[in-house]
């Protein structure tokens, strides 16, 4: 589903080249639930913003269900990232001017649905989330987890292929995160790619599978002395 | 492209201040553009509007006297200095006047059918002359006839006489008489004495062109008399074809021949039509450059205001830019977002703005008697609105397209 193979990120100024990612490998396969964590400035956000087609890399290769995206141009990752990937993001990202219907529409108007059907998925998508009844509240109206399950519907809303999710309960307090995470295990359990940044080991410990980043690259936990006690933390507090 | 005219609707509401603030800059550059786009086509219209004189052949001498004298003594001298002008070889003829058209402000009279009238029917332009009058201007005689030479009288200073003759222009008589057969019906333009009309030209300006007398234009009138003024008179010559040089330049030698009482002011004492439609019209052209600067000026703030509530807003939304971009917007979907929802509030503007504009014409053509603008003007004004809101919105929604869909990660 998304295959990243050497792949490198660097930022450069006129004095500095700052390697985000430096020969960076993963392989998420289709239907996996693979959380990525990792220290701040590790490269996880990086990493997100380059698999959700956001920003461009500087080296390697990176196919996203079976396609080369190095040579895209800007609407071809226009397309991609409105017809095969749902974003949910830590600061949930809905644009307050929009109410509930409005906001889960957006990627769906993008992608040129005509009216019924976007209502149908609309409507759809936020029963999924048990927001239905409050599809004409606006944002600011909202709880911080309604608001990001709001996001969540408009990520599902489009049936994407591969859903990356950026600390998605970062923002939430323990009950709320609670609810937000068992709503993505829900996705996940349906057939869903799910690619989550977190630096809560608690909530990486409930993903099939932790990647580790740090200073750019994909570390194997069992042979990283550095990582070893938090990933048994992690797994004792689910046990 | 699947416009969201509905969501940016909703979320216009949200910024009504803005919103509300350009639309109604819109609606107030709309109607004072339409307005004066109307104001300046009128004002440029009349340069070019028809004297009824032969204008490339036509020149006036501005004859002032240096000595007051009695009437008999002014009327024998204008008379001789008539025969030295129609006598010199460049010449085809010449005539007294009291004004000319296009002379700029002038001599106008009420009018009524009787006597007792209080109401006056209309406002009327008054010449007086000779029988020379009508050629030496090369006007048209349409019905008729001229004044005869024994119809011609003489109006010292101070006095105030009706001749029973007048010759109308075709407007004036129209104006009396709607439907025609003017000819041989009499009016009162000046005390108790009727004026019978014995012929009708067409066309024949009035003295003044100023716009307030719009509803009287071409209507005008000419009493066979000689108004012997003791200050002075004007002498209006009509040259041969294609000597008019030479007629301005032995015109006033000849006068100064008769009589060296005179004085003929060197600069602007002799003055052909070219001359005289460059004077006239001086305060329209002025006018016409005025509200064109005031039409640039307005539409520049506007624009400006367009420029800087879009750039506002760009700025202000970079993040929502951002999430648009994340979510499948592509640099065109954000470019039509943002032409998009200017035109939605110019289209609010400018409907606003054609209410405004034509009530405004409403109230000059009441309160001014000005014409009613064409709506054409509206439509050219609507045009010209919408094309500047769309052209001051590009940049910044350009700008807007350019922001980075990695925007949508970034921590406000």
């Amino acid at each position: 589903m998304l295959k990243m193979t050497h792949l490198s990120k660097v930022y450069r100024t006129e004095v500095v080249e700052t390697y985000a990612l430096r020969d960076f490998n993963i392989d998420v396969k289709e239907g996996e639930f693979v959380a990525v964590t990792g220290p701040s400035g590790s490269g996880k956000t990086t990493f997100l913003t380059i698999a959700g087609l956001l920003e461009t890399f500087t080296g390697g290769e990176y196919h996203l269900d079976g396609i080369e995206v190095s040579n895209l141009n800007d609407n071809a990752r226009s397309k991609i990232r409105n017809e095969k990937i749902g974003f949910i993001f830590q600061a949930f990202n809905l644009i307050p001017d929009l109410n509930v219907f409005d906001n889960v529409e957006v990627p769906l108007r993008y992608r040129g649905m005509k009216a019924p059907e976007r209502k149908q998925r609309i409507m759809d998508a936020l029963e999924r989330v048990g927001l239905a009844s409050r599809y004409k509240h606006y944002p600011a109206e909202l709880s911080g987890g309604q608001q990001q399950r709001v996001a969540i519907a408009r990520a599902l809303a489009g049936s994407p292929r591969l859903l990356l999710a950026d600390e998605p309960t970062g923002n939430l307090d323990t009950q709320m995160a609670r609810g937000v995470l068992e709503l993505l295990e829900e996705i996940h359990r349906d057939g869903a790619t799910i690619v989550m940044v977190t630096h809560d080991p608690e909530l990486a410990a409930r993903a099939q599978r932790n990647v580790h980043i740090i200073d750019g690259q994909v570390v194997d936990l069992s042979v990283d002395p550095r990582f070893h006690a938090a990933h048994h933390a992690a797994s004792e507090a689910h046990g | 492209m699947n416009l969201p005219i509905r969501p940016i609707l909703v979320a216009l509401r949200r910024h009504k201040a803005g919103t509300v603030l350009i639309a109604l800059q819109i609606a107030l550059t709309l109607a004072i553009v339409c307005n004066a786009l109307f104001i300046i086509h009128a004002r440029l219209a009349n340069l070019s509007e028809a004297s009824g004189v032969d204008e490339p052949n036509v020149f006036v001498i501005k004859n002032q006297w240096a000595a007051e004298r009695p009437t008999a003594q002014v009327d024998a001298q204008v008379q001789a200095d008539l025969l030295a002008l129609r006598q010199l070889p460049a010449v085809r003829d010449a005539a007294p006047a009291s004004g000319y058209p296009l002379q700029g402000g002038g001599w106008d009279n009420l009018v009524t059918l009787t006597p007792d009238q209080t109401h006056p029917i209309t406002d009327s332009a008054v010449y007086t002359s000779d029988e020379h009058f009508i050629d030496t201007l090369g006007a048209r005689l349409v019905a008729g006839r001229n004044f005869r030479p024994d119809e011609v009288m003489v109006m010292g200073t101070q006095q105030s006489i009706t001749p029973p003759t007048v010759i109308v222009t075709r407007a004036l008589a129209d104006k009396l008489f709607p439907g025609g057969h003017a000819l041989g019906k009499s009016f009162y333009a000046m005390g108790t004495t009727p004026s019978t009309i014995v012929g009708i030209v067409d066309p024949l300006h009035r003295q003044g062109v100023s716009q307030w007398n719009k509803a009287y234009a071409g209507q005008a009138l000419i009493w066979p008399l000689r108004a012997d003024d003791a200050r002075g008179i004007f002498y209006i010559v009509r040259a041969k074809p294609g000597q008019l040089a030479a007629a301005m330049r032995e015109a006033p030698k000849a006068l100064y021949a008769q009589s060296r009482m005179r004085i003929i002011d060197p600069k602007d004492g002799v003055q052909d039509y070219a001359a005289i439609r460059h004077k006239v019209y001086d305060s329209d052209r002025g006018m016409a450059i005025l509200m064109g600067i005031i039409c640039a000026v307005l539409l520049a703030i506007t624009a400006a205001g367009i420029v800087g509530l879009t750039s506002f807003w760009v700025g202000q939304r970079r993040k929502q830019i951002g999430v648009r971009r994340a979510l499948g917007a592509r640099q065109r979907d954000i470019l039509a977002y943002f032409l998009t929802e200017n035109f939605l509030i110019s289209a609010a503007g400018v409907l606003l703005g054609v209410v405004l504009a034509v009530a405004f014409n409403l109230w000059t053509v009441t309160r001014f008697e000005l014409d009613r603008m064409s709506l054409a003007y509206v439509g050219v004004g609507v045009l010209v609105l919408l094309l500047l809101g769309q052209g001051a919105t590009f940049a910044p929604a350009l700008r807007a397209s350019r922001v980075s869909p990695v925007e949508a990660t970034r921590s406000v």
